[in-house]
């Protein structure tokens, strides 16, 4: 159920993580010597390539497989990646920017009351999961949406999956089930 | 060598001199002369000293020279001969002073470390500069060190009284006098630099001061003993043969520069009334030697049987820096560098668009060519996929020429080892581990370091 009602819920999604590939091998050490802002870490075989304009790093490895990382929005995670493979190009490399492929959002959301966790737990016994001694939030995945939904005691949310759209789905799915759990109301 | 930059420099003697010595008995066993190392050896420290001097210049607040080397007023006159004498800052009136003028030369004079000021050089000795020149003292020269810190820029005047007041009763060195004229041009040829360039301004009333002094009596030369010894820089209209001479070195070694400029001349005036009391020169007898360089270029012999050199530590900022350079890099003064700098982002952005023309290139080549590939390869979605990803590669999305430009061709450079380097997000911490650093033209030896930056 949608219940959307005046939700007004602020998703801020705070990353963005994204991998493609440049069709190329990359010489690691060439990159790491000639690019700039790289970090070079030779023990793990990648080097690390930080953007500033859209605040992004990404892990380059030899294969020509990046994963990019830190960017706010899925838009703004392609074009530092574009940025990426152009500042590759620039270096030498006969770089393809293919297989685009944005593989998880992480979004932060509050709920503006607290839930009671385990009520929560109890009601969707199988989806929802919640140890305290080794996490303090509740887990709640959605299978279909492929989204996992950590809730806090505080009403605060993260929610990680494949794409906005799905957080979004997520945050609305698991909206009235936390509803019914708040905290002033249920104890 | 005179070294201007106390530890740091003697620091980077002394490892040449341990170069130096190590390799002497491979270039015997190769069959070199030992000539050829000592050429060497010279060469390097001109180099190295020239690049501090010029270090130091770009910082500018060049501390004017700890020692100030007056020779009597202006020696323009080749004519007449001087006698050496040695001026003592007494307010004695620089016409009493006989002084003999050292032709126009640039000579660099190097006392040896580790001496305590002040020195004094008896008559008769040879010394010899960092070109490999020699010069013969006749005149038993005293060589002081100013107090230290002084401020040659834009108050002559201000200066002169401080040197006048200097604790220690300043010694002037004067140029020993040059051996026969022989040796002098080749003399000519080095060009003294100076450790620290005064202010024009100061270097032209230097120069007016002697050019009175010397309408009115001879050309005098400030003998060895007192205080500074002032370079006068003669007016090439004026005073050709005005020998300047900056001198300017917090630590011991000194470094004389004999040039002429005319901005020293307005120096020189305000000095010579002042520097009755400071005006030292060491006058040999013999004439020739000091050859005044009236081009900033390798300096031109004029011998001159009198010569005048005063040091001054108002020296010619930016005409100094001008005479200076026997070799190394051809950028001189302040304006020049910032000059220079533009020239070399520039050039870099030159070097950068021709990369990414290449790159442009190489990537239309290669997105057509894969286009074609891709889409004869692929079906439907796939190739729409494959298409839509590959060709947008071109500069149209340029990471904006790496935003801030103004990547580091500063000359702010740290080499050296590191211990341990951290970095949380874009918080680094460095702990580093002996090494030079090379921050605002100066060079500082550290034997440890910590640092805290944010990218």
């Amino acid at each position: 159920m949608d219940s959307s009602n005046d939700e007004a819920l602020d998703i801020i999604v705070t990353n963005v993580v994204a991998t493609f590939r440049t069709r190329c091998h990359l010489n690691l050490r060439t990159i790491a010597l000639e690019g700039t802002n790289v970090i070079y870490k030779p023990e793990v075989g990648k080097v690390l390539m930080k953007l500033r304009k859209p605040m992004i790093t990404a892990s380059i490895w030899s294969s020509g497989k990046i994963i990019c990382t830190g960017a706010t929005s899925e838009d703004e995670s392609k074009l530092g990646a574009r940025r990426l493979a152009r500042s590759l190009q620039k270096l030498g490399f006969k770089v393809r920017f293919s297989d685009y492929k944005v593989v998880n959002v992480l979004a932060v959301c509050s709920m503006p009351f607290a839930v009671h966790l385990i009520d929560f737990t109890k009601n969707n016994r199988p989806i929802a999961s919640y140890e305290p001694e080794l996490h303090p939030a509740a887990t709640y995945r959605i299978k279909n949406l492929k989204a996992t939904v950590q809730v806090f005691s505080t009403g605060s949310l993260t929610v990680t999956g494949p794409n906005v759209q799905n957080v979004a789905t997520a945050v609305e799915q698991v909206y009235p089930l936390l509803f019914e759990c708040q905290k002033p109301l249920c104890n | 060598m005179l070294s201007d930059k106390g530890p740091v420099a003697k620091l980077y003697l002394s490892i040449i001199d341990d170069v130096i010595d190590s390799m002497r008995e491979l270039f015997l066993d190769e069959g070199l002369e030992d000539r050829v190392l000592d050429d060497l050896k010279q060469l390097w420290e001109a180099k190295m000293m020239q690049s501090k001097e010029m270090e130091d210049f770009r910082r500018n607040n060049i501390n004017p020279c700890n020692f100030v080397l007056q020779l009597p007023v202006n020696y323009s006159q080749t004519d007449e001969e001087l006698t050496a004498s040695v001026m003592i800052p007494t307010g004695q009136n620089v016409h009493s002073f006989p002084a003999k003028n050292n032709p126009e030369t640039l000579a660099t004079f190097s006392l040896p470390a580790g001496l305590a000021y002040p020195v004094q050089i008896p008559a008769g000795v040879t010394l010899q500069t960092a070109s490999g020149q020699l010069y013969k003292v006749n005149v038993p020269v005293v060589v002081t060190q100013a107090p230290a810190g002084h401020q040659p820029l834009t108050q002559p005047t201000q200066q002169v009284t401080e040197w006048r007041e200097a604790p220690a009763p300043p010694l002037a060195v004067v140029p020993p006098s040059m051996i026969p004229s022989q040796e002098m041009e080749p003399r000519s040829v080095a060009s003294v630099t100076a450790t620290h360039l005064p202010p024009s301004q100061q270097g032209a009333p230097l120069q007016q001061t002697p050019a009175l002094v010397s309408e009115g009596s001879q050309p005098q030369q400030s003998q060895p003993g007192d205080p500074e010894v002032t370079v006068e820089n003669s007016e090439p209209s004026s005073q050709p043969a005005n020998p300047s001479m900056a001198s300017c070195s917090s630590s011991q070694l000194l470094d004389f520069h004999i040039d002429t400029e005319e901005a020293l001349t307005q120096a020189q005036t305000l000095q010579a009334t002042e520097m009755e009391e400071i005006l030292k020169e060491v006058i040999k007898e013999e004439s020739d030697d000091v050859v005044i360089a009236s081009d900033i270029t390798p300096p031109q012999t004029d011998n001159q049987s009198e010569a005048v050199v005063k040091l001054d530590l108002d020296y010619n900022y930016s005409e100094l820096s001008e005479i200076v350079q026997l070799d190394g890099p051809a950028d001189n003064s302040d304006i020049e560098k910032e000059e220079e700098v533009p020239l070399e982002e520039n050039d870099f952005l030159g070097i950068i668009n021709a990369e990414a023309i290449k790159a442009l290139q190489e990537v239309d080549e290669s997105s057509d060519g894969n286009s074609i590939s891709s889409s004869s390869d692929s079906d439907g979605a796939d190739e729409l996929a494959n298409v839509v990803e590959e060709d947008p590669l071109n500069s149209g999305d340029d990471v904006i020429e790496q935003d801030i430009p103004d990547l580091f061709d500063t000359d702010n450079v740290i080499v050296c080892q590191y211990d341990k380097i951290h970095r949380s997000k874009n918080r680094w911490k460095f702990h580093l581990k002996d090494g030079v650093m090379c921050y605002g033209g100066r060079d500082y030896v550290f034997s440890k370091a910590i640092g805290e930056a944010e990218w």
